[in-house]
């Protein structure tokens, strides 16, 4: 699920750093308030947690064997905000050091994994933490978790061009709930022993919350995950949106500069300055405060 | 562990390894964007870069081998995915993944195997991302080798106890209330040494003239590459 460099179009990488960066750096800011800089060796320490908790192999039927992921349960251990940044900081050091992922993909890998991954799996707990439902609540977190990444992974790289026949499409659908299940079984499994071993490990939502609201927030995310897909692989309503452009034009429309003519340097050159710019506002925005 | 030879190499003394972290990331991110955003010509362009990078490498004197095949890591999820496209009628953009995936992570290399990787990170903190972000990573990889050791024993102890789903969920949440554990014990260890919340080098990082040139020359190569490359044919 890790997003390689060299697989995603330009305005699909651009983009997704440009929603990423702001987004990381909010999380960052939020994390730190709970969490004050004291407590950065457990943030730490924790990720390297997740990271050798895949060793350890989950039997989940004959010869075969699965691995925690680890979104779900660390957002139900340290809360959504430090769950993000400690697995922007597994993306990162998995790009860096183990060549898993890259680097202008980290934006996209971030964005599936260590942000919306997190909360999607944070918000069934987030709503039904407090119920009878809540083994059910934890379990649908682990899965929705991998479930969310894994099919914005692919949608991502439906959107860049990458055309897959709709039988292989299929099967990585059908491997993406299998394994979103496998998620849920170990997210359960391991928050029961660890109540088991220690029960303020586990954070726990605050206030009973609607269960019509949480419905709605649920089926938003569904409905968002499987909308993206669907238009991904069917990329119709996108162009048309993209010929009746004439309606909104920006400077940069069709990621090149215009000024500078046609060709690869506009689009590369308008790609910069947009990264350039986005750089600066987060910069500006993060000195004020 | 296999990631134990990276730092290795990333310790050795060379011209390269001596710029600053800032100088080296900034034509990295060049590199990657003129890579990513090539088209035309792209096997002539790709032969260019791979070559390019080969000097740096030797120039950089880690061994030559040893990265391009750490490089070739990309290659299996890769050559999946050209395969794929290739089925699905468009075998040059299956050809383009390839190169484009193994030459960006062939640059990635060429930047972490001659920057320690706490130099790489203060790097990144200095261009401006979120200073608590870079700390916890700076910590997960320090303690990425002790919580995996922790690791093992725990997985030894799963198989011991029958390898069912139970003895592994036990298993893990051990290693969670161990690491958890030892994670205060560490922050009691740094409080007692003066921590307050922030690394402090040893030595004050400096921008030097040979950076600034390193800069210069190391972000336009690639550029310049791709224009004479674009106008010759």
């Amino acid at each position: 699920m890790h997003i390689p460099d060299g697989f995603l179009s330009t305005p699909v990488w651009a983009a997704l750093d440009a929603a990423a960066a702001p987004a990381v750096g909010l999380i960052a800011r939020r994390a730190q308030r709970t969490f004050d800089d004291s407590k950065v060796p457990l943030l730490g320490v924790m990720g390297a947690f997740v990271f050798a908790a895949q060793m350890i192999n989950f039997p989940v039927g004959p010869g075969t064997s699965g691995h925690l992921v680890g979104g779900a349960l660390l957002a139900y251990t340290l809360g959504p905000a430090a769950a993000s940044v400690v697995l922007t900081a597994i993306v990162t050091i998995q790009a860096l050091v183990f060549q898993d992922g890259g680097i202008l993909a980290l934006g996209a890998n971030v964005l599936n994994m260590a942000i919306l991954g997190v909360l999607a799996g944070y918000l069934p707990y987030h709503f039904w933490g407090r119920t009878r439902g809540r083994r059910l609540a934890i379990f649908a977190g682990g899965a929705l978790s991998v479930l969310t990444s894994a099919v914005l992974a692919l949608s991502e790289l439906l959107f860049s061009g990458i055309r897959m026949p709709g039988t292989v499409l299929g099967v990585s659908l059908g491997l993406f709930a299998v394994s979103a299940l496998v998620e849920g079984a170990i997210t359960l499994g391991a928050i029961r022993a660890l109540e088991a071993i220690q029960p303020d490990f586990i954070c726990r939502p605050d206030a009973r919350r609607s269960f019509a609201l949480g419905a709605v927030a649920l089926a938003a995310v569904l409905l968002v995950t499987g909308g993206v897909l669907l238009a991904s692989s069917a990329p119709d309503g996108i162009e048309r949106l993209g010929s009746a452009r004439a309606l909104f034009s920006t400077p940069f429309s069709g990621y090149d500069i215009a000024a500078l003519g046609r060709g690869w340097f506009p689009k590369a050159a308008a790609g910069l300055v947009g990264l350039g710019l986005v750089y600066g506002v987060c910069l500006i925005i993060g000195r004020r405060r | 562990m296999h990631h134990v030879v990276l730092d290795q190499w990333s310790r050795r003394s060379s011209p390269l390894h001596r710029r600053d972290p800032r100088a080296k990331l900034i034509p990295l991110i060049v590199f990657l964007v003129v890579l990513a955003t090539s088209h035309r010509l792209l096997p002539v362009f790709s032969a260019c870069l791979f070559a390019l990078l080969c000097v740096t490498l030797l120039w950089a004197r880690v061994p030559l081998g040893g990265v391009l095949a750490r490089a070739a890591i990309v290659l299996p999820f890769t050559i999946v995915f050209a395969a794929v496209t290739w089925v699905a009628g468009d075998p040059a953009r299956g050809a383009a993944l390839v190169l484009k995936s193994y030459l960006s992570a062939l640059a990635v290399l060429a930047v972490v195997s001659t920057t320690p990787l706490p130099v790489l990170l203060r790097g990144v903190e200095m261009l401006g991302a979120p200073r608590f972000l870079l700390m916890v990573s700076q910590f997960l990889y320090r303690y990425l080798f002790v919580v995996s050791e922790e690791a093992q024993h725990m997985r030894k102890a799963a198989a011991s106890r029958g390898g069912s789903f139970r003895a592994a969920a036990g298993a893990l949440a051990v290693l969670f209330a161990r690491s958890y554990k030892q994670a205060g014990e560490i922050h009691s260890a740094m409080l007692a040494r003066g921590f307050q919340g922030r690394f402090h080098p040893l030595a004050a990082p400096h921008f030097h003239a040979a950076d600034t040139a390193f800069l210069i020359f190391a972000s336009s190569a690639p550029v310049l590459l791709r224009v004479a490359i674009e106008r010759m044919v």
